[in-house]
């Protein structure tokens, strides 16, 4: 897992808790015959994971987060995904670490090299 | 996601035609290790987790010996079907107490809307709702597998 591990699954797990709490999209996965009876559980872990992610990232991610919703998006042929500036050549993953987290200088997204 | 787009989210490469885990964190991690490997999912590790997590919300098992565990991450590259039949059964925590034979591992990136995920686990799961469906797959050679699929959801 990459160093940054943590924060990606808070990311999925955000994501998920926003899927379970639209009444909508709730309603549909309930439709489908899946029960949504564990919130609590999600709270707890997600928790566990804030508590586990350096500040300076939560910052970031908390900023990102409320700005636009989803705090981190994709890179791919070197544009960033959340506002679809080209990065600069600076700013790259390191080899060892491919999927290594960045900040997008543009729209202070985080980026997930991907 | 339009009916016609899911076929291409099917791949000889992603069906396992006789899982060998009994118990459903194994099987989870075997059908996520297939997925990273075929380049569908970055890192197999946080995948892994977030949907031992959404099993901790509920369970996938829909009854009838049929599993849909589902996920949208980040590290997933593209929208994926992941099949898995299991002879011996596999515990998952099903409402009608029975071992699931049969799992449809459902992947999304974390960019699919909330419409477009649930639109590909709702054709997955209407798939293994009917009774024939599911009989051809759990009676297809292993080489069929993926075939079968791609008929029934096209």
């Amino acid at each position: 897992m990459s160093a940054h591990g943590p924060l990606v699954q808070l990311h999925d797990l955000d994501l998920l808790m926003e899927e379970i709490q639209a009444p909508e999209a709730r309603g549909r996965l309930k439709r489908l015959g899946f029960p949504l009876e564990g919130e609590a559980q999600l709270n707890k872990a997600r928790a566990r994971l804030t508590a586990a992610i350096d500040r300076r990232w939560m910052t970031l991610y908390d900023r990102a987060r409320g700005r636009y919703g989803r705090a981190i998006v994709r890179v791919r042929d070197r544009v960033c995904l959340g506002c679809f500036v080209t990065l600069p050549t600076s700013v790259q993953p390191p080899p060892a670490e491919p999927h290594q987290l960045g900040v997008c200088e543009s729209c202070s997204r985080i980026l997930y090299w991907g | 996601m339009t009916v016609a787009a899911i076929p291409s989210a099917f791949d000889l490469a992603h069906c396992i035609p006789d899982l060998k885990p009994k118990r459903r964190d194994a099987a989870l991690a075997e059908l996520v290790g297939l997925a990273h490997q075929s380049g569908s999912v970055r890192e197999a590790e946080p995948l892994l987790d977030l949907l031992l997590l959404r099993e901790r919300l509920g369970t996938t098992a829909i009854g009838k010996c049929v599993a849909v565990p589902h996920a949208r991450s980040l590290t997933v590259v593209r929208s994926q079907l992941v099949v898995a039949r299991s002879k011996r059964g596999v515990d998952w925590n099903a409402p009608d107490g029975q071992p699931i034979q049969l799992i449809l591992l459902v992947l999304s990136p974390a960019e699919a809307t909330d419409a477009a995920h649930q639109g590909f686990l709702a054709r997955a799961v209407a798939v293994a709702r009917l009774q024939r469906n599911r009989q051809k797959l759990l009676d297809a050679p292993s080489f069929e597998i993926a075939q079968r699929m791609r008929e029934l959801v096209s």
